[in-house]
């Protein structure tokens, strides 16, 4: 073989092996998600999901023993913290069932869906993305189960991401904190609409226009966007913070899930593309997209897509 | 070097990605979990011939990209350059066995550094990560500490040996 002088036979292997990389990225890249190397994917992963599972589940009893080993110099004062809490949640509860009957009185009106309407599948995390840099999870459902890319991904704290490929069993989930990820989030408590960007590790960051209200350290941000159904919740503002004049509200928020400790899942039966009606109830603030025919829905019996979503379009003038 | 020799090296390299993303999705000290399938490719490398071992490296980072979600060929690459730079250096590093765990920190630092730099051109937004310096730096010291257990051990799985002023013979 050809080689120009000075460069061994090994420079030239790495040189061959690069430019095959180079290839390999530029075809998957352009493939987008598709052609051989999603099939390779599928089949790798195949083959593979099965000895992960056996190997996460064998390890299991090993890595729940490290973890209550670093666990246990916080429990004392996770104890008396949770105590506080418990307080004002009880107090919290109260006031929440209130509003909680209002919004049910609200929701029978405008015939919309709430995401505890859709039907879910139960998910086990197998495994992790191969790099620190990957915010992926590989969760114990594929195409079998019914999952499908885009389908919204939840634990009991609020959303975990979303699902970005799937395999026959299998799936990948995109965490919200990825730096790929934003999401439309509303502010909970003024209902104030904005964006939530991933930073990959640390708080994310919450971002909204045109708003006249501060948010407050402890502020709910729920899901205000077509990609996911709105109200699930996705974070907690960290910082208070104020907008200042030309220009936008900008601090930090943690996301809601226990993204370091995912352990079940549960996938959301959702796509963005389900028909919907747009109302506009003339705030100024995103409207509400509402089903054309609600019907009657409950987990695990409806067939159709559920179709309850808000749409990220905001109107040219915001004010009421 | 025999085959056997490299289906053995295949086989624990197999094994090391799928800890890497099973056991160490729970086993995270300060949330991150060490990069295992560098390591263990420099440990192979250190004794195979330079084609060989580069063969390896990228095998494994292909299949590394065939279990993520980034572009394929990525890791494959970066894989590929920790091998080049295990081999290029290892002459070196058997001279003076105490430059090893600084080899490992400096190539595990190296192989992520460039997987975050070809991720952020390749539109992953890699080096966007809040926290990316803590997961160049963390992964790399804990290779740095893991390569006294695990480098003897992929010189034990193919009956490398090491004779003080000689080296790595199979």
């Amino acid at each position: 073989m050809w080689r120009p002088g000075g460069i061994d036979r090994s420079t030239s292997l790495l040189i061959g092996l690069i430019v095959l990389s180079l290839t390999l990225l530029t075809v998957d890249l352009r493939a987008s998600g598709a052609g051989v190397g999603a099939t390779l994917r599928e089949g790798v992963q195949g083959v593979l999901s099965p000895v992960q599972r056996a190997v996460s589940t064998a390890t299991k009893p090993f890595a729940g023993f490290v973890e209550s080993l670093s666990d246990l110099f916080s429990v004392n004062a996770d104890n008396n913290r949770l105590r506080e809490r418990v307080l004002e949640l009880e107090q919290e509860v109260d006031r929440l069932r209130s509003l909680e009957n209002r919004v049910r009185e609200f929701e029978v009106l405008l015939g919309v869906v709430t995401p505890a309407g859709l039907d879910t599948i139960t998910a086990e995390v197998l495994a992790v993305g191969i790099s620190e840099f990957d915010h992926i999870r590989v969760i114990s459902k594929g195409r079998n189960d019914g999952i499908g890319v885009g389908m919204p991904v939840i634990d009991e704290g609020g959303l975990v991401g979303r699902v970005v490929s799937v395999t026959a069993t299998t799936a990948h989930v995109r965490l919200v904190v990825d730096p790929i990820e934003t999401v439309a989030v509303r502010v909970e408590r003024t209902g104030e609409t904005g964006w939530l960007s991933g930073r990959g590790s640390g708080p994310m960051i919450l971002e909204l226009l045109n708003t006249d209200a501060a948010v407050l350290a402890g502020d709910i941000l729920v899901t205000a966007d077509g990609k996911y159904p709105s109200g699930i919740p996705v974070a907690t503002v960290v910082r208070a913070a104020r907008s200042e004049v030309g220009f936008s509200l900008r601090t930090e928020a943690t996301p809601s899930a226990a993204l370091s400790r995912i352990d079940l899942v549960y996938v959301l039966v959702y796509t963005q593309d389900s028909p919907g009606i747009t109302v506009d109830d003339g705030s100024g603030r995103i409207p509400v997209v509402v089903p054309e025919d609600p019907g009657d829905r409950t987990s695990g019996e409806s067939e159709e897509e559920p179709v309850t979503t808000t749409t990220t379009s905001v109107p040219d003038d915001p004010t009421p | 070097m025999r085959t056997r020799h490299v289906l053995i090296a295949a086989a624990v390299l197999l094994v090391a990605v799928i800890l890497q993303t099973s056991l160490f999705a729970r086993i995270r000290p300060f949330d991150v979990a060490p990069a295992l399938t560098a390591l263990v490719l420099v440990g192979y490398a250190r004794h195979f011939p330079p084609e060989t071992a580069m063969l390896l490296g990228f095998g494994a980072g292909l299949l590394q990209d065939l279990l993520a979600v980034s572009p394929l060929g990525l890791w494959a690459l970066v894989m590929t350059a920790v091998a080049y730079a295990t081999v290029r250096f290892r002459g070196r590093i058997e001279e003076d066995f105490k430059l090893m765990t600084p080899f490992v920190f400096a190539v595990t630092f190296g192989g992520l550094f460039l997987f975050a730099v070809l991720g952020t051109i390749f539109g992953e937004k890699t080096l966007a990560d809040g926290g990316a310096v803590k997961k160049l730096l963390m992964p790399a010291i804990y290779n740095a500490v893991l390569s006294l257990a695990v480098l003897p051990f992929t010189a034990w799985t193919i009956g490398a040996s090491r004779r003080p002023g000689t080296e790595f013979r199979l």
